[in-house]
């Protein structure tokens, strides 16, 4: 069995002062609320605020989806809520494509029109509590349209709504569903981030490690890649689009992946408020504190939940949930026992809530900030991890930066090497997983739990509500605003769409319309995937 | 495996599945046990896998899948049988519901691997049922 961190450091037997005779306090950890935010960025923690706890809702309709939401409010989510959106959106492709008709409403939600967002939305307040939708940059594009939309037309003061709509340009490298090419999916990050900021609309963007971690990454990694999308996409919003940093800064949030290695998941979290703070002040000038405080939630980790023996999962869920909260962060969303079989059933939602609660309540994690400070192991752990995400940070500064590293195929490399290193060091016993290579069962001796289905019935119920409802839109009006977005789309990358992706949206265009019709006017294909025809003429 | 001549599969994800880390893996164990792998990656409809087949001569087909409604598979199935290829032996793989495997072995796929399945296990099972073997 393998003594060393997920990065291959090796762990000692016992550490000691000497071990972090070279910490110096105020300089690497700082009190709670005081650079470099080692030790968190509120001086009364958990007290003065405890973290969003929330589960990801998202599967079959938008009217199921709704229903799922009220139902979570009621098994305890507080501060926040958070959707995942579909195949089909993630695309985005329309629910009747004839690929999106197979598949719409699988693993999220199927959020292809303003009409689908009103639906999930309905009786839910949209302040008071972060919204938070977790997307690829084609739906995060449209997503911030919506939230626009829907607050003119239901009074709702926009300036009063906060969580988080857009999304990052790279998650495609890390297994998530979305066929639109990079460059695209960049400028779409950043019209969207820009307008948020220019219209000082309280949304962010997910800038995550989450997928690259949850693809195989490991803590090291996931940090280098993290702080080298940040880098990139930041230093794109102020350069290019010439922003101040310190509005910049108000647009990413980080969602970690957080394992059952306990201390060096603590590590992590702590290392990276660090490394983006010094990062904020030393390249940026950051000029405000709140700019130098990344927004952290956490998501326990999909992959470490296993298919054998699931129940095993709420405890895993249990130490992962713990480890977030010690490792401090704004919210935390848990995988469920049931991740590596279906989509939550309301069973396993309820046991991962009450995971939270019990955690917030029932151990004493919320009394104190960052208990674990000054703990010779884990100040050398966090140490550690910094250490080695530098130095693959640097080397993807090296190659030009994360666009360059993906274009030339370093970061899908890294993750398949990962991915296999994992899987290696499963079978070979390197690492023990309890149900799958110890205290293994037969299958048949596996107890049963509950399953969440989509049928592929459901899929085409979704497909066919869009068909027929797309008939019964204002075509004159959807017309005329998709023809100003065609134009819009030709006038180059630095040309900001998302006026009029506004319009179209408000006009009820669908996700696929929009999306075709940007296509289109930057000389790509209407349909990514080249089945159908661009429905309007234009010119 | 002696004079046998080396066998040859597909690992393909099917429909708008991208989460591809189980195909990626599964690619490369077969590959360190000496079977060619055709890995077509992802957004493959079964006519695409299916053309493939045809034109690369597999023995097998490997569907990588993660909650996806699993139609698609069945489609992939029915285009097989259409084109008269009941040899060409088809597997999938992944976090597939035990309902699903019972209902996905009825409907002609001939093996289904859950994360419990070993390395080996895949090897095995691949090596021992393709056309040309015993079984196969």
């Amino acid at each position: 069995m393998k003594r060393e961190t997920d990065y291959g450091h090796p762990i000692k037997l016992v550490y000691r002062p000497e071990d972090i005779e070279a910490l110096d306090y105020e300089r690497d950890l700082g009190d709670p609320g005081a650079y470099p935010y080692t030790r968190g960025y509120y001086p009364k923690g958990y007290r003065d605020r405890i973290w969003t706890q929330r589960m990801t809702a998202g599967l079959g309709s938008s009217v199921e989806t709704n229903k799922v939401l009220k139902k979570y409010r009621e098994m305890g989510e507080r501060g926040g809520m958070c959707v995942i959106c579909d195949r089909t959106f993630a695309m985005p492709i329309d629910a009747d494509h004839p690929l999106g008709r197979k598949e719409a409403g699988v693993l999220g939600w199927p959020g292809g029109s303003l009409l689908e967002f009103e639906e999930l939305m309905d009786g839910i307040p949209m302040t008071g509590q972060s919204v938070t939708l977790l997307s690829t940059c084609g739906s995060g594009y449209l997503q911030l349209a919506y939230i626009v939309a829907y607050a003119e037309k239901n009074g709702v003061d926009l300036n009063e709504v906060h969580g988080a709509a857009m999304s990052y340009p790279f998650a495609n490298c890390f297994g998530q569903s979305d066929c639109q090419p990079l460059d695209l999916n960049v400028k779409m990050f950043l019209d969207s981030c820009e307008y948020a900021i220019r219209n000082k609309i309280k949304m962010r963007s997910a800038i995550l490690s989450q997928h690259f971690r949850e693809a195989g990454a490991n803590n090291a990694q996931a940090l280098a890649v993290e702080m080298a999308m940040l880098n990139e996409l930041c230093s794109l919003l102020v350069y290019e689009r010439g922003l101040d940093f310190d509005d910049v800064a108000t647009i990413p949030f980080e969602l970690a992946s957080i394992g059952t290695r306990f201390f060096e998941e603590i590590a992590k979290v702590r290392a990276l408020r660090r490394m983006w703070a010094k990062f904020a002040k030393e390249k940026f000038n950051a000029k405000k504190d709140r700019s130098c405080q990344l927004v952290i939630a956490v998501h326990t980790s999909g992959r470490t939940m296993t298919y054998q023996q699931p129940l095993n999962n709420i405890v895993r869920a249990t130490i992962e949930t713990l480890a977030g909260a010690i490792g401090g962060c704004t919210a935390i969303d848990n995988a469920t026992m049931d991740n590596a079989h279906a989509e939550p059933s309301s069973l396993a939602a309820r046991m991962s809530l009450n995971t939270q609660h019990i955690v917030a309540d029932e151990t004493g994690v919320t009394d104190v900030v960052d208990p674990l400070a000054g703990s010779y192991f884990v100040e050398t752990l966090t140490d550690k991890v910094e250490e080695e995400a530098y130095k693959i940070w640097d080397k993807i500064e090296e190659m030009g930066g994360m666009i360059a590293a993906v274009e030339k195929g370093y970061i899908q490399d890294m993750v398949e090497e990962a991915m296999r290193e994992r899987h290696r060091e499963v079978e070979s016993g390197d690492r023990m997983v309890i149900g799958v290579n110890k205290l293994v069962i037969p299958p048949e001796e596996d107890y049963e739990i509950p399953i969440k289905e989509v049928k592929p019935d459901d899929s085409e119920q979704i497909a066919k509500r869009m068909e027929e409802w797309k008939k019964t839109r204002n075509i004159g009006l959807i017309e005329e605003s998709l023809s100003q977005l065609y134009e819009d789309a030709k006038k180059g990358d630095k040309y900001n769409l998302m006026p009029s992706v506004i319009e179209a949206v408000k006009a009820y265009s669908t996700a696929g319309e929009v999306m075709g019709v940007i296509r289109k006017g930057r000389g790509l294909s209407y349909d990514p995937f080249n089945m159908i025809e661009c429905p309007f003429e234009f010119e | 495996m002696g004079k046998r001549k080396q066998i040859k599969v597909i690992i393909s994800m099917i429909g708008l599945d991208d989460h591809s880390v189980g195909g990626v893996v599964v690619s490369s164990i077969l590959r360190n046990a000496g079977i060619e792998v055709i890995y077509l990656g992802t957004y493959q409809t079964p006519e695409m896998i299916v053309q493939a087949a045809i034109q690369e001569d597999v023995d097998a087909i490997g569907i990588s899948s993660h909650g996806s409604n699993y139609s698609q598979i069945d489609e992939m199935i029915d285009l097989l049988r259409k084109k008269k290829m009941t040899d060409v032996l088809v597997i999938c793989g992944g976090t597939i519901p035990k309902k699903q495997i019972s209902r996905l072995k009825e409907k002609g796929v001939s093996e289904v691997f859950t994360p419990e399945s070993t390395s080996k296990s895949i090897i095995e099972y691949i090596e021992s049922n393709v056309r040309g073997t015993n079984h196969g």
